[in-house]
Formats: structure tokens, sequence, C-alpha cells
């Protein structure tokens, strides 16, 4: 799976899962993920969404040191293979 | 502590006419109704037909555009009710700051619904219907919990007193206003924000009121529901919310705060008679005790307007008529009942807070809204109807009823700024 492809289907779980009014669109692999505005419970549903979406459990330990989308895109992209 | 009067500082509405109360006025003036097909949702995309094509929907797209200045998203749709009205009210009332963060406020916020958020509660059983637990959002919880609505709105605006829900079906904006009312009257709070919020036009939802049979079959959305007329066949659903911000005279005063009016009475009983079938007694009590804790204030006399439960059911509009009289006598011959029903559809657990907004609209400008479908009063309503055209408010002074499934009844005495 390109990397491509991983972040434009992530992008639609982290939509999904958020309730901030963010421009979706502009999401890119140097997009922090602090400034996606997800709170504990938030980044629940995210986690939920990669698994519904990639077949891939992650879990709050696994994200909570990413810094931005792009080790994101890497982390699942690997754990889907 | 000496009791103290309840003013109202600000208001906010969504509504199926709009969510500028200067349009909702205009348009409701003009007799156009809020009431037309149901777009929100597929009604062909279910296994079985609905009998019910007709209810009263706010616009998305404007609550889309209000939610986007307050930097939100739609999430669920009595809750996005609640938090645009919510802005507008606090703002009216000079009480937030122009952009969050927000300073908190010792403030209650008391909130009334029907179906709570139905829309959330709705999607989390069809996905937990196709796929079982794992179906199921991990912030489920917090959004279709029932209290979802009073606790964002605490948490956004930054208002730290209790927060909670009251439930009590049709009469629960109105209950909710009534505890407001006397936690600001007692002194125990110089503030409280309150109303209600009503998203039941969710397929589910609707499809109970579907079944139930005092929903109107009449396909013209401005004969649907036609409050108090002898050919009447049953009421509309609408969604919606209003909040107000209740606050101390001497609060008001002391903030230079623009005075809407003054809540000068309220009474409540329950029927405990039928679940759903209304009683003559048990509203007529209502109101006596509203206008008893008005005494001294107000006489039945000086009430002006009636604004009505006036769901446009047979049993409703029979019944409220019938304790009217018995609570006001021959004082009923002099004041003119309209339901405001006939324009919003029953918004259920925002229609006491929605009502009393618009009561209170009518109380500053003089005017009481038409009963614009009122072809022929039905003999059986033995009250003073409002006619089909607006007409002059012969005085400062109405009452707000409201009559619930459950029994429950409340009666809200309203008085305009100037009093």
């Amino acid at each position: 799976m390109d990397r491509n492809e991983v972040l434009a289907r992530l992008r639609g779980v982290l939509e999904e899962s958020s309730t901030e009014p963010i421009d979706w669109s502009q999401l890119a692999e140097t997009s922090t993920v602090a400034s996606l505005g997800f709170d504990s419970l938030s980044i629940l549903d995210v986690l939920y969404g990669i698994e519904q979406e990639f077949g891939v459990e992650l879990d709050a330990g696994d994200v909570i040191d990413l810094e931005t989308v792009g080790e994101l895109v890497a982390l699942v992209g690997e754990r889907a293979a | 502590m000496t009791q103290r009067r309840v003013v109202i500082t600000g208001i906010g509405m969504v509504t199926p006419l709009g969510i500028d109360e200067d349009v909702v006025w205009r348009r409701m003036l003009a007799g156009e109704t809020g009431i037309g097909p149901i777009t929100s949702f597929d009604q062909e995309a279910f296994i079985s037909p609905y009998k019910v094509k007709l209810a009263a929907e706010v616009d998305s797209e404007i609550v889309a555009e209000a939610l986007a200045t307050m930097r939100r998203r739609p999430v669920d749709r009595a809750l996005d009710f609640a938090m645009v009205a919510g802005d507008q009210a606090l703002r009216q009332a000079g009480l937030i700051e122009a952009e969050p963060p927000f300073e908190p406020r010792e403030v209650p916020v008391i909130i009334g619904t029907g179906t709570g958020s139905a829309q959330s509660l709705s999607q989390a059983f069809g996905r937990f219907a196709a796929k079982g637990p794992k179906g199921l959002l991990p912030s489920s919880v917090p959004r279709v919990m029932f209290n979802a609505i009073s606790a964002n709105l605490s948490m956004h605006f930054k208002l730290t007193g209790p927060n909670y829900m009251v439930i009590s079906a049709c009469t629960s904006a109105a209950n909710a206003l009534g505890d407001a009312y006397r936690r600001v009257r007692s002194g125990e709070f110089d503030i409280a924000v309150s109303g209600g919020a009503e998203g039941c036009l969710d397929p589910f939802f609707f499809g109970i009121w579907n079944n139930l049979g005092v929903l109107s079959p009449e396909p013209d959305p401005a004969m649907a529901c036609r409050p108090f007329d002898a050919e009447r066949q049953g009421t509309a659903l609408g969604e919606g919310a209003a909040l107000l911000v209740l606050e101390s005279l001497e609060s008001a005063q002391a903030r230079g705060a623009r005075v809407r009016g003054e809540i000068v009475g309220y009474g409540e009983s329950s029927d405990a008679g039928h679940i759903t079938g209304p009683n003559v007694e048990g509203q007529a009590r209502a109101i006596e005790k509203a206008l008893q804790s008005a005494a001294g204030v107000v006489e039945p006399a000086d009430v002006a307007y009636i604004n009505a439960h006036g769901t446009a059911t047979r049993t409703n509009d029979t019944t409220e008529s019938a304790a009217i009289r018995a609570a006001l006598g021959d004082v009923a011959d002099e004041i003119p009942v309209g339901s405001n029903k006939s324009f919003f559809g029953h918004t259920l657990g925002a229609c006491g807070a929605l009502e009393t907004a618009v009561t209170l609209m009518a109380l500053e400008k003089g005017l009481i809204p038409p009963n614009f479908n009122l072809v022929t009063p039905d003999p059986d309503c033995p009250v003073r109807l409002a006619g089909r055209e607006p007409e002059a408010m012969e005085g400062s002074v109405a009452l707000k009823n409201s009559f619930g499934f459950g029994g429950g009844n409340a009666v809200l005495v309203l008085a305009g700024a100037d009093r």
C-alpha cells in the first residue's frame, strides 16, 4: 500500500473521528498531530477507525509520541503489511 | 432572602422558520409555516412505508454556517441547535466574550428535551444492530448520554453551575425554565441559562410518532396542523431549540443589560390520569397555580394573550379550552388564545421554550401572532381565539401553557419589560 493511499484513507478516518472544524483537504504528511485537536477521548475513535479501515490494531501507547501525520502513515503502513 | 424579580436578558432560537428572531417573527406575521415535506431523511429507504410525510425541519445549512462561526462542526442535530441558540442568547445578553476562550461563570444550565441526542443514539443503535458491540464508537457514551446537550453547553461556554436535562415530554422546556426561574428567584444564582432542544426528526423517533396516530394525515403543509379548527386532524412534528438567559432584575440593571421581558409566575401539576390523554382538571390546576404564584403582581384580568399548547390534536385543543375556562372563568372571554404549532410544528421538548420566546417577542411588540390557518373555529373550544391576522395585544401579560405526555403540565406567566 503506498503512502498516498494510506494518507487518503487515514484522512477519512481522522475527519470522521474529529469534532474540530478543520479543513481536512489541507492534511499532509507534514501536518502535526497536535494541530488536529484530538484529545484522550477522540483519539480512541481514531484508533477504532484505523482498525475498521486498515485492520490494524493500535493502542494509545503506539500513537502518543507521534508528532506528524507522516509518522502515523508510516506506522499504519508498516502494521498493515 | 427576598424573592427576586426574574427577567430575560437574552433569547436564542433555531427554528423551522429560521434562526434570526426578526426573520422568524416576520414570517409568523405573514402566516408562513415551517411545516413541509420531510427532506432530512429518505422515507423510501425503509422496509415499510411512513404514513406521515410532513414535518417542520430546520435548515441544516444555516445551522452549519452558524456552527462554523463558533468554530464547531455539526455533531448531532439537537445538540447543534442548542449550541447555536445558546450562542445567540449569551451574546445578546452580553455575557460572553467575542471569541473563545470564555471566562468561567457560575451559571446553571437547565435544558429540556424530548428525545435528547436522538440522532447520535439512532446512529449508535444502527451500528450496534449491524456489527454488535464492535460496531460502537469508543466515544458513544458521551455522544448518546441523555445529558449531552447541557454538558456541551456548559463546556463550550464555561458555565460552571449545575448542568442537567429535564425530561418531561412536551412539558420539558417549561419545566426547565421553571427550575431555572426558581433558582434565580431564590437568590441562589444571579443568572441561569435554560430552554429546550429537540432533534426528533430521525427515522426511528419519527417512526414511533408515525405509528401513534396523532400526526395529521393532511397533505397540505399549510393545513396539516390547524390548532382549534373544527376540521383539525392532528399535529405535525417539528425540531429546533430555544435558549433564554434568565437573570435577576438587579443583576440586569447593574450590568445595563437589555430586558426582554419577565417571568412573573409559574405553576405546574400532573394529571395522574392517562399517559397520553390530557385532563381538564390537571391543566386547569397548573393554570390556577401559575396565576396564584403571580398574585399581587398580576391578576387574571391582566392576561392579554394565551400562547396555548395547542397541538391541533382533537383532544388537546378541547381539553385545553375547557381548562382555560375552568381556571379563568368569564375572564377567558376577553383573552385571545393562539398556538404557534401551525408554524413550528410540535417541537416536543423545545416547545415550552421556543413558544415562550415568541410570547416575549409578542409582548415586546404588542402584537399577537395569528392562528393563520384557523378556518372554522371549533365550537367545542369555547375560548376566544386569535384570528387569521396578527392583532394588537391589549395589555402586557401573557400565559404560556405546556401540557405533556405523562400528564405533566406547566404554565408560565410572562410580562413585558415595561411592566
